[in-house]
């Protein structure tokens, strides 16, 4: 903000005004991360942490063996059809809720009980449940995203405005064009509120339950390596991780709102990016 | 907005949805014991003629579990040792929240600088971050603590940047051209602002906190509530493990409703009811 003075005349002080600017921030961060690990990294007794060079030598292997390609596509095969499953359930629920105060009294607290219980202890239980075949991590998706799917499924339900819905009605809207401009429209940060969260959390369920209850999978992977003392690999693969978030946050997320929520004015659009 | 959310659903991220809490009524108070009557009912019967004790214990067996857990004596040093890595990690957690909070919300440098750290580590599976703390430091203390400074941190960052972006410029400009003292800005005008938002990250924070602190636990640590639950689980014990989970959700229930929540309420008092 302060940066838009005009321009000093020399190189020096050029460069450093470029240095000060927001974009080039976002650089310096890593580097001096980076800087550090490198740094710290060696005066750690019994070389616990892997320097930077080990963790990158760790990556292209994982990346070459398969090791990355196979666990992820398992875990997202995992997570899209827990998600699924709590996408139908939770939009049943939801609307019912939405519609009923009755109902929403009976569920309301369980709901709420549901956001908060920890996935580890799910995914102890249904590691005891289902042992380690594999339909404990797809449950443990469907346990987590399914709160955050009921919720908002109900609340774009009573946020359909009520005049719009008469007056619509008074002037013989067609049902279709009723359904297109006014009730979709207004379901739909709703709809993808509870998609981006649910996913968010089911991800995270996942990967945890992956741990105690299967024997594939991008959580399981991960544990696997710190249980066989492979430190390069386990950093190595918690910064697949963390591409892994930027990539769907960005291009996913940051897309798809863009384009479902082109109507908005723009100070609305950027509401939905910071409330996460 | 955001406040409402949190409000409602202290240990979830309640996005867009807000969660309405209408239990006032008397009328649908029926409606909501039914709820936990048909859903505790249904675990006795199921548990009594379905499903194996192993696999379901009944909630009496669970309680009674839970008494002897409290008869024998690990129930203390355990419980305390939980209590004490929350509370310290917590509050360090909230220090560098705080911190970054002011310096994202107030410059655009260290906002870029800040930015992906913030955005990455809100979506990255706490799994992750125990994993590598636990490889890291072992069996101390630190692991679990530096787990919930790193998990923890970005929650209470999110909502310290919103609540300094809530500062009213204007007031803070008349203030300034008034030349109204310093001290009487900051506590008319920028605390009263700031406030409710550090409470809020409080409650965010802390909901990602307690989870963090048992799951690091339970991969590596001598003593808490997560070993518990690890070693019930390898003992295939489900009542333990069920009934240490309702102490750990215990613990957070207390410090949310009976601390945060009370001193909440008296640093508020002054607000109209309406917004308390």
């Amino acid at each position: 903000m302060q940066l838009t003075a005009p321009a000093p005349a020399n190189t020096f002080g050029r460069v450093r005004r470029a240095f000060l600017t927001p974009r080039a921030a976002r650089i310096t961060a890593p580097l001096l991360f980076l800087a550090a690990w490198q740094l710290i990294a060696p005066q750690i007794p019994s070389r616990i942490l892997p320097m930077p060079i080990e963790v990158f030598d760790a990556m292209v292997e994982q990346a070459r063996d398969g090791t990355l390609v196979e666990n992820f596509s398992v875990s997202l095969a995992r997570l899209t059809l827990g998600f699924a499953f709590a996408l139908v359930m939770g939009g049943v629920v939801g609307v019912a809720m939405g519609l009923s105060r009755r109902l929403e009294a009976v569920l309301h607290d369980f709901v709420i009980v549901g956001l908060t219980f920890p996935y580890l202890i799910w995914g102890l239980l249904v590691a005891m449940w289902f042992g380690f075949g594999g339909q404990g991590p797809v449950i443990v998706v469907f346990i987590a995203a399914l709160p955050y799917v009921i919720l908002n499924a109900a609340e774009g339900v009573r946020d359909v405005s009520k005049e719009l819905r008469d007056m619509a009605a008074v002037y013989e809207v067609p049902g279709s064009r009723v359904l297109r401009h006014l009730i979709l429209p207004s379901l739909s940060p709703f709809f993808f509120a509870s998609l981006r969260y649910g996913l968010a959390n089911g991800w995270k369920g996942l990967v945890l339950a992956e741990v105690f209850a299967a024997t594939s999978g991008a959580g399981w992977a991960i544990a696997e390596m710190r249980e066989y003392g492979h430190f390069a690999g386990v950093v190595g693969f918690a910064l697949y991780f963390a591409g892994f978030s930027i990539l769907v946050e960005r291009l996913v997320f940051g897309r798809l709102s863009r384009r479902v929520f082109r109507w908005r004015p723009a100070a609305l659009e950027r509401g939905i990016e910071t409330t996460q | 907005m955001a406040i409402e959310a949190a409000r409602e659903a202290p240990a979830g991220l309640v996005p867009e949805g807000k969660v309405r809490g209408r239990w006032g009524s008397r009328s649908l108070l029926g409606w909501r014991l039914g709820g936990y009557l048909v859903l505790v009912g249904a675990w006795q019967l199921l548990s009594a003629f379905v499903f194996e004790p192993y696999i379901l214990p009944a909630p009496t067996a669970v309680l009674s579990e839970m008494w002897e857990i409290l008869n024998r004596g690990d129930f203390l040093p355990n419980f305390w040792a939980t209590t004490r890595h929350l509370a310290i990690g917590f509050v360090l957690a909230y220090l560098v929240g705080t911190t970054v909070g002011i310096l994202m919300g107030r410059s655009a440098y260290w906002d870029g600088f800040f930015r992906d750290y913030v955005m990455l580590t809100l979506t990255t599976p706490g799994l992750v971050f125990a994993l590598i703390c636990v490889m890291l430091f072992g069996l101390s203390t630190a692991a679990p603590i530096v787990a919930i400074v790193l998990t923890s941190f970005p929650h209470v960052t999110v909502n310290v940047v919103e609540g300094v972006r809530a500062i009213p410029r204007d007031l803070v400009d008349m203030a300034t051209a008034y030349g109204v003292p310093r001290r009487t800005v900051l506590r008319d005008v920028i605390v009263p602002a700031v406030a409710p938002f550090l409470f809020v990250a409080v409650r965010y924070g802390f909901a990602i906190a307690w989870k963090i602190t048992a799951l690091t636990e339970l991969f590596g640590g001598r003593e808490g509530v997560g070993v518990q639950i690890r070693v019930k689980f390898e003992l295939f014990n489900m009542a333990g493990v069920i009934g240490w989970a309702f102490f750990l959700i215990g613990l957070a229930l207390i410090t949310e409703r009976l601390i945060l929540q009370r001193v909440e309420r008296h640093f508020f008092r002054w607000r109209p009811r309406a917004f308390a």
